[in-house]
């Protein structure tokens, strides 16, 4: 592939001070992920996935190594352009939701919008269309305390895609749902994905991995598989899990 | 013109939220800005009346001429207990009088003025206590004032001592009530029981520091000292060109020596007094009384501003996932500060409006139900809002500025 990789992680390291000592949450990690491409990052608690998820999300910086997106050289920019680096590039979708409660769906969609200072007018036709991709036409006044929690994962979805962001960044989106809705959502990641979406899905499931066409394992903070989605959630699975303990887990 | 929308998009989401965090905390926004509304409402209502009083005094002092020395034996108004220092000091006579009528080349006019109370009367009205004053036709010109009907006194009536008498409003209203002033002229009324003719009826005067200043009944000086005797003090007005008042004293001051005979190194035996010393005075009242105000209203908005504070720093904590939740949608620091800045403005300049819409109420009902007058200028108003709000920024500061420095990772993890 001759295109530069949309994402270029080379040797990212994160290393956290608690008390005296010094821990080393993420340990010269290295990956590229392509324009398209659709990545799960797996791995257990305290593996270092969500510090990985924290710099891709440009929420954090590295303490050495160097992060590439669309482009950008993260760990040169400053707070203010690591804002508008999230705003522009990135489209995050939380395990638990994150709407803002008072607000009503579409003023939750359209939030990434405001702080981009796209016109009211073009905001409200941008998060009207993406609420209508995600399903959710006839829920756009409601509050979030009145959907369901496919729907609110949905509204987060909506929101994630309303800026065109180069990467959709997703931490857990099953989690805090029940397997039937959190199939909903795995296939409308697969839907986006056909549409040419990036998307980075962090997860500590191998079941929800093995969905992926790729996938990245993370142990101790380091690399330790990097392949077919398939493959990689096999190794080092625990053995033979039932599906439900998994998804409870 | 991006970074303008943008800002300008930023500006009215914050003003969004602000209303949205002020409707939906209903009891708590009331209860924050409580401290606000009493300080603002306190220091409004008192400089609403204070600027009451200094119009209608300012009013009141018009009668006495602003170019107008009045020389008289002892200053009128006296710091401390010093009345006994000027109580042997010879009184002012006719013979200072003369001297400055000679020899003072600054004076535009130079009236006498002698004063006593007594009895004016008319048919069966009997007016026990009226200010019967003697004085000469220049009395006008160096006191200010008019006369709205008929005349005042003229040099005939003070050459002849003619029984002539200028009435005051209030002596005209009760000798002829229910009558125009200028039915008045031309009567006869007694003055300590000698017939007089009234020539003409002065202009309304109003009060000066709660005295009335319209009972009064002016004759020629000669006519008075026939009639209550020669041997009292008076006091000399004398009016200078505008903007010559303090060069007239210093020409006064020689000529009074002489005549008042005081040696050569000894301190002066009179003293000038002027309008503006009463203005003088009045300011130190009511600059302490302002002082007074300013204190009270510092007081209150800075425990108002530490009551808003408190509130931010709660908002900003209940909030905090929402303020991740903002910074990973690519919220700025700046946006985030601007918000909850907003919202603490809003706060208090809230606090600041209905403050002043108190205030304003308290003044006028204090207006109403006492003697005190309340003028609200709009200085005031804005003035009283401006700084509430401003309140709301300084105690914002803190609280916006925690809030814009959370780091997203944690405020997006915080439960």
């Amino acid at each position: 592939m001759t295109e530069a990789p949309l994402i270029s992680v080379e040797n990212l390291t994160r290393l956290y001070t608690v008390g005296e000592e010094e821990v080393r949450a993420l340990d010269g990690v290295s990956f590229d992920v392509q324009r398209g491409e659709w990545v799960a990052v797996v791995g257990q608690s305290g593996s270092g996935k969500s510090t990985l998820m924290n710099l891709i999300g440009a929420l954090d910086t590295p303490t050495s190594g160097s992060y590439r997106i669309n482009g950008h050289d993260v760990e040169k920019l400053s707070d203010d352009e690591l804002a508008d680096l999230r705003n522009n590039e990135i489209g995050f979708v939380f395990q638990t939701f994150q709407l803002l409660s008072r607000s009503t769906a579409l003023a939750n969609v359209e939030l990434p919008l405001v702080y981009r200072g796209v016109s009211r007018k073009e905001r409200r036709e941008l998060a009207v269309k993406a609420l209508e991709s995600v399903g959710l036409a006839n829920r756009m006044h409601h509050r979030p305390n009145e959907l369901s929690g496919g729907q609110r994962q949905r509204v987060a979805i909506a929101r994630a895609l309303v800026g065109s962001p180069s990467l959709l960044l997703a931490d857990e989106p099953t989690g805090n749902l029940d397997s039937a809705t959190g199939e909903e959502i795995i296939r409308l990641f697969g839907e986006l994905n056909r549409h040419g979406h990036t998307i980075l899905l962090v997860t500590h499931e191998p079941r929800l991995a093995a969905r992926c066409p790729r996938a990245i394992r993370l142990s101790d903070g380091k690399v330790v598989a990097d392949g077919p989605g398939a493959e990689v959630a096999s190794l080092g699975a625990p053995p033979a899990p039932p599906p439900h303990a998994g998804a409870a887990a | 013109m991006k970074r303008l929308r943008r800002a300008w998009a930023e500006l009215l989401e914050g003003f969004r939220i602000a209303s949205g965090a002020l409707v939906g905390a209903r009891l708590r926004t009331f209860l924050t800005t409580l401290g606000i509304v009493i300080g603002v409402s306190t220091v409004i209502a008192i400089v609403a009346i204070i600027q009451g009083l200094d119009r209608s005094f300012e009013a009141q002092i018009q009668f006495l001429g602003a170019h107008t020395l009045y020389v008289d034996r002892a200053p009128w108004i006296q710091s401390d207990n010093t009345w006994w220092m000027y109580r042997n000091r010879k009184k002012i006579t006719l013979e200072e009088l003369r001297a400055v009528q000679r020899e003072s080349r600054l004076a535009v006019s130079v009236a006498p003025m002698v004063g006593t109370r007594a009895k004016v009367a008319r048919g069966g009205v009997e007016l026990e206590s009226v200010n019967v004053r003697g004085t000469t036709e220049e009395y006008l010109e160096a006191n200010g004032g008019g006369v709205q009907a008929g005349r005042f006194l003229v040099t005939g009536d003070v050459e002849l001592a003619r029984n002539a008498v200028v009435l005051g409003t209030d002596v005209v209203d009760r000798l002829f009530p229910g009558e125009a002033p200028s039915a008045a002229v031309g009567k006869k009324v007694l003055v300590a029981g000698r017939p007089f003719q009234v020539v003409g009826v002065l202009e309304r005067q109003g009060q000066l520091l709660g005295m009335p200043l319209d009972n009064v009944a002016v004759m020629p000086y000669p006519t008075f000292g026939r009639i209550f005797g020669t041997q009292r003090g008076m006091v000399i007005s004398v009016a200078a060109p505008p903007g010559k008042v303090a060069e007239l004293e210093s020409e006064l001051t020689p000529i009074l020596r002489r005549a008042r005979r005081v040696m050569p190194g000894k301190p002066d035996d009179f003293a000038f007094n002027r309008q503006d010393q009463f203005l003088k005075l009045y300011k130190q009242l009511t600059g302490a009384l302002y002082g007074m105000a300013v204190g009270v209203g510092l007081i209150t908005l800075i425990v108002g501003g530490i009551g808003i504070m408190n509130i931010m720093l709660v908002s900003v904590h209940e909030r905090t996932r929402e303020i991740g939740v903002r910074r990973a949608l690519g919220a700025r620091r700046s946006t985030i500060l601007i918000q909850f800045l907003i919202e603490s403005a809003a706060v208090a300049a809230l606090g600041g409006a209905v403050g002043t819409a108190v205030g304003l109420g308290v003044a006028q009902l204090v207006a109403l139900l006492s003697p005190l007058a309340a003028a609200a200028t709009p200085s005031a108003i804005i003035f009283g809002i401006a700084f509430s709000t401003a309140t709301g920024l300084v105690f914002g500061i803190w609280p916006a500025w925690r809030a814009a420095n959370l780091d997203p990772v944690e405020a997006l993890r915080y439960e």
